[in-house]
């Protein structure tokens, strides 16, 4: 049962997640002034971005990027992030909009834990960690992962064995197991949609055999592989843990694809296979990396130079669409292909040991149930002002990042400080106040 | 057993004795996979003043900082060093977290050990974790003799200066009005809109782009708050964040004639556009042949069709086939393509062009259903949302592709003889790398784009650009849109090839930022700039000699001891603390604030200082 709550805030801006493009626009909305609640569906602000190794095209570790916006976040005066939270609705009224949220019990008194994990040390309940792409397992009760924001321990109640190791463990007593979901109020003047992206399902071409051999592998399970905090500390293949020698990507395995509803480019595709391969030929550096493509599409600054210096480095792009993916002996795969550029013999098997399948976007949530914004045939938030990219259909509503249609991080990020604009320009000329800083903090660049 | 040799003389300047407190980052493994790091922190522990020395697996997360905060509480600690990556990526964030415990941001030193350390000697982690104890303790050294700083304050001129009235240019300046900030727009042409309106009918929502460029125009043409500069030009700028100096160029006297403006901003925003690349002479026969155009010069063509005919026409002639080459001027190889003027090849894609193709093809197959439409790509790069239908409809459509490599280009002929006025050979890799020939009566060249130029005030902000010529922001993640000028921004292609929409978004994030910037009546500036002992300084003027920033140093005279005297003076907001002035003084009177030479010594102490070997 739902408890109802007379816990109700008031905040200019309601960003709706705490991924990379969510903090990106709640940091400029609170830089110019503005109070903005930030509400995530997961224990830890940082999205998708966080869980990734490197990214291009500068190489920075993921992490690098993303934690200082998480932190800047976190201690940012004008904002307040509600973790492990969900929308309900959004409805939007003459006086800004109305978004009902519901806060997820974590059975874990968020003032009285300190983070200090003597719970999680205590369990000794076990399930696949979502976080390392179900390759490791975490405790029933845990931090999110090393550098989750907050640092707060959540029980998930589908894998606890209610036995009380943990509220024996605790110093601080914060465990509570009778916590109750709770639903609160947030009225708003704006709304930031930015809930980003997910994969479509690994298995969504049956013929590439992902339900039949654990080698077929995910994009999102090669990043938290190639991570230096990953689960092995370095690239073991899944179904035995052999180091991988001959490795291939399948690009447009998810996108690009009308027969599975996909007929759009997912646009990040190209550059991080690329990206993988780059890292992969540094830490394996005998083994073969084939990327097999219909176009390689790195179009954006840098990106081109970047798919060049991974042809130089002896990357091995094959155009070719692959048709079926079969199990071989020893957990290898033979991918069945179709050479275009090859005159003579173009319909090959090749052999790999590791497959990874470039699966595509699509949307992670769907606003049309819950609230007046329109999403377009892909799916993805509408954006029907070709002068105000981030406008949706609704006035005061705005979409950042993914969940206006697939997007790199470069853009995401670019993207989210147009919403952040767009809505304080809204804001503003509503009359609404912000509070601003006396001075602002500005820095010399060497 | 390790040992440290202090052989460095005990800070005089400094009775009490600082407390400092040393943080060693792993990186996840970044570091710790070359660098021991538990082992530098365990050396650290014994250089003189450090009373902690701990190492994080992410210094950077918040648990981290916590750490930091907590030893500062619990520990009295009074400095702090970081060894992590990159002070250009966090050293703010060290600053920010000590400055959260109520100490002087400048008590703290940010030593490099990742790009420095683990990255550059990655195959020599013996090597990596030694270099790692020497720069820590230099910056021990260093940070136990700082003195605590305080930021520069100057008053900020509410104002922003917006250089181009393209699309870009215009939303900065509709955003920041809308918001209160007056904005002036300075355009060198005789009307707004840049490019934006000759593009015709705009991908993916085929709208007009004249249609738009007027929704964009009326926006500013309305604000009170902008005034809009036409035929005119900065031709000079000067000063810093908060207080630029522009000197703007044009016809604006009473009767028309050409006068200066001489006006004070804030913040400077950069949206000074592409050029269109231009095909070099006999460049796939361009300018040999009139049928050999651009993708501008065929938008413009396409304007001008009318009439229900079931061919193109083209100089009064029926096109009965047309060839698109993509990646003209963009995508170059060395050894292919001859560079431009410049010298420079533009190994870039420009990212619009291959919509820009497809939307034409698309137009023409559906227009004039009896012209045979060719396309030859490289790659087709139709990444963006609703870019991948106009490649459907193309195909649907029946227009033709070939597939060229990049180190093969296509060659265009012309002849004069009977049939179509233009021969092509392609080497077509979607027929298995078959050379082929085509006729057509029209080609055309899918031109990239190329930076814009705005020379006066790149040379004279010193702003930097990139390998490919745009301008060069200073972290693509981290700070997309500003550059390492303080105080100037970056709006649309002025930064890198972006179609329309990513250029409003662009410019919506340009502006967000410069709002920012004007929240306040005063900006900050680091401490690092020249001060002057007033009490040594002999006003030799030697220091002015070597200044290479206009009006950051002067002589003034002052009265001393009831004698008039010549002394240095210097100008906070125009020094850049490069320190050539301190070099340079006979009587060592000028000294750059948090870098002084007393601490370089202190990190030449600690850097030669007897450390042990690093035992792996």
């Amino acid at each position: 049962m739902i408890a109802s709550a007379n816990n109700e805030r008031r905040k200019n801006t309601v960003v709706i997640g705490g991924g990379i493009a969510g903090l990106q626009a709640a940091l400029d909305l609170a830089d110019q002034g503005y109070k903005v609640a930030v509400v995530e569906r997961q224990a830890s602000i940082g999205g998708r971005m966080i869980s990734l190794s490197k990214v291009y095209p500068t190489l920075d570790c993921a992490s690098c990027i993303t934690t200082p916006k998480m932190s800047a976040a976190a201690h940012h005066e004008n904002i307040e992030l509600l973790t492990y939270t969900e929308v309900d609705s959004i409805s939007p009224g003459p006086h800004g909009h109305t978004v009902v949220v519901t806060r997820k019990p974590t059975y874990v008194n968020a003032e009285k834990c300190i983070g200090c994990r003597l719970c999680e040390y205590a369990c000794d309940t076990e399930h696949p960690d979502d976080f390392e792409q179900d390759l490791g397992s975490v405790r029933a009760i845990s931090v999110a992962f090393t550098n989750a924001i907050p640092q707060k321990a959540v029980l998930d109640a589908d894998y606890c064995l209610a036995c009380g190791l943990c509220l024996r463990a605790c110093p601080t007593d914060a465990i509570e197991f009778d916590q109750q979901p709770r639903q609160e109020t947030i009225h708003a003047d704006t709304v930031i949609v930015a809930s980003g992206f997910q994969l479509n399902a690994l298995t969504i071409k049956p013929q590439y055999g992902a339900d039949k051999n654990q080698n077929v592998i995910s994009p999102l399970t090669l990043e938290r592989l190639l991570a230096p905090h990953g689960p092995y500390g370095r690239v073991l293949r899944p179904s035995d843990g052999k180091i991988p020698d001959s490795i291939a990507f399948v690009q447009c395995a998810g996108s690009r694809d009308e027969t599975i509803g996909v007929p759009y480019c997912s646009r990040v595709c190209c550059m991080y296979a690329i990206k993988q391969a780059m890292l992969l030929s540094g830490s394996l550096p005998t083994a073969d990396i084939t990327i097999y493509y219909m176009d390689i599409r790195a179009f954006g600054k840098g990106y081109e130079q970047f798919y060049q210096n991974a042809k130089a480095m002896g990357i091995n792009f094959v155009r070719g669409k692959v048709s079926k993916i079969d199990s071989a002996d020893k957990d290898d795969l033979l991918v069945h292909v179709e050479l275009t550029e090859e005159a003579q013999d173009c319909v090959r098997k090749q052999r790999h040991d590791l497959v990874v399948l470039a699966q595509g976007m699509i949307p992670q949530w769907n606003p049309t149930a819950s609230s007046p914004v329109h999403i377009g045939r892909d799916g993805f938030v509408a954006t029907p002002d070709a002068g105000s990219p981030c406008s949706t259909n609704v006035p005061g509503i705005f979409v950042a990042g993914t969940a206006g249609g697939p997007k790199d991080i470069v853009d995401s990020i670019a993207e989210a400080g147009a919403a952040a604009m767009e809505a304080g320009r809204y804001l503003s000329m509503r009359g609404a106040s912000s509070d601003s800083p006396r001075t602002v903090a500005l820095e010399l660049m060497a | 057993m390790d040992s440290v040799n202090d052989t460095a003389v005990q800070d005089p300047a400094h009775s009490a004795s600082p407390r400092v407190g040393v943080y060693i980052c792993r990186c996840g493994g970044n570091i710790s996979d070359v660098v021991d790091t538990d082992h530098v922190a365990e050396v650290c522990r014994l250089i003189p003043g450090v009373a902690v020395a701990k190492v994080h697996t992410f210094m950077c997360s918040d648990p981290g900082q916590q750490t930091i905060s907590d030893d500062i509480r619990q520990e009295k600690l009074d400095r702090v060093v970081v060894a992590s990556c990159s002070p250009f990526l966090h050293e703010l964030t060290f600053r920010g977290a000590v400055m959260r415990s109520r100490m002087n941001p400048y008590l703290y030193e940010h030593v490099n050990i990742r790009e420095q350390c683990s990255w550059a000697h990655k195959h020599d982690p013996q090597g990596a974790t030694a270099k790692a104890i020497q720069l820590i303790s230099a910056a021990v050294g260093k940070v136990r003799c700082a003195t605590a700083l305080e930021k520069i304050r100057l008053p900020n001129h509410r104002r922003a200066l917006v250089v181009g009235g393209g699309p870009a240019g215009m939303k900065v300046a509709a955003d920041l009005a809308a918001c209160g900030i007056p904005v002036v727009v300075v355009e060198r042409s005789d009307r707004l809109g840049g490019k934006l309106p000759t593009l015709n009918r705009l991908f993916p929502d085929g709208q007009n782009a004249t249609a738009l460029t007027d929704k964009l125009e009326s926006q500013v043409q309305v604000n009170p708050k902008i005034e809009i500069l036409l035929k005119s030009e900065v031709t000079q700028v000067s000063g810093f964040i908060g207080n630029f100096e522009v000197t703007i160029h044009g016809d604006f006297g009473p009767s028309g004639q050409s006068t200066d403006i001489h006006t004070t901003v804030g913040v400077i925003v950069m949206a000074t556009g592409f050029k269109p690349y231009v095909p070099n002479d006999g460049e796939f026969s361009y300018r040999k042949h009139p049928a050999v155009v651009t993708t501008l010069d065929f938008n413009a063509l396409l304007a001008r069709q009318h009439g229900n005919r079931r061919t193109l026409e083209f100089d009064g002639r029926s096109i009965r086939s047309i060839a698109f080459i993509h990646c003209v001027g963009s995508r170059q190889l060395d050894g292919v393509h001859a560079p431009g003027p410049d010298g420079r090849l533009n190994t870039y894609c420009s990212r619009v062009c291959c919509t820009t193709v497809l939307n034409q093809a698309v137009q023409v197959r559906q227009n004039f259903p009896d012209t045979r439409v060719y396309d030859l790509h490289q790659d087709i790069r139709t990444y963006g949302r609703g870019h991948e239908e106009y490649y459907t409809d193309a195909s649907r459509a029946g227009v033709v592709f070939f597939r060229y490599h990049g180190d093969e280009p296509p060659k265009v002929v012309h002849t004069d003889g009977p049939g179509s006025p233009l021969r092509i050979t392609v080497k077509d890799y979607l027929s298995w790398g078959e050379e082929l020939e085509l006729e057509a009566d029209m080609v055309v060249l899918a031109v990239g784009m190329t930076p814009g130029s705005c020379e006066t005030l790149v040379d004279q902000l010193k702003l930097p650009r990139g390998e490919d010529g745009f301008l060069q922001e200073i972290h693509p993640k981290l700070r997309p849109v500003e550059i390492s000028v303080n105080g100037v921004l970056l709006a649309g292609t002025a930064q890198a090839p972006m179609n329309i929409h990513e250029t409003l978004a662009a410019a919506g994030a340009a502006a967000v930022k410069a709002r920012a910037m004007f929240t306040t009546d005063e900006v900050e500036l680091n401490p690092y700039v020249a001060e002057v002992n007033t009490q040594l300084c002999e006003g030799s003027g030697a220091c002015l000699t070597q200044c290479e920033y206009d009006g950051a140093l002067t002589l003034t005279e002052i009265q001393q001891d009831g004698r008039t005297v010549r002394k240095a003076r210097v100008n906070p907001g125009l020094c850049v603390g490069c320190g050539a002035c301190v070099a340079v003084c006979p009587t060592q009177a000028i000294n750059v604030s948090g870098w002084r030479i007393d601490q370089y010594d202190a990190m030449v102490d600690g850097l030669v200082r007897d450390m042990a070997p690093a035992t792996v």
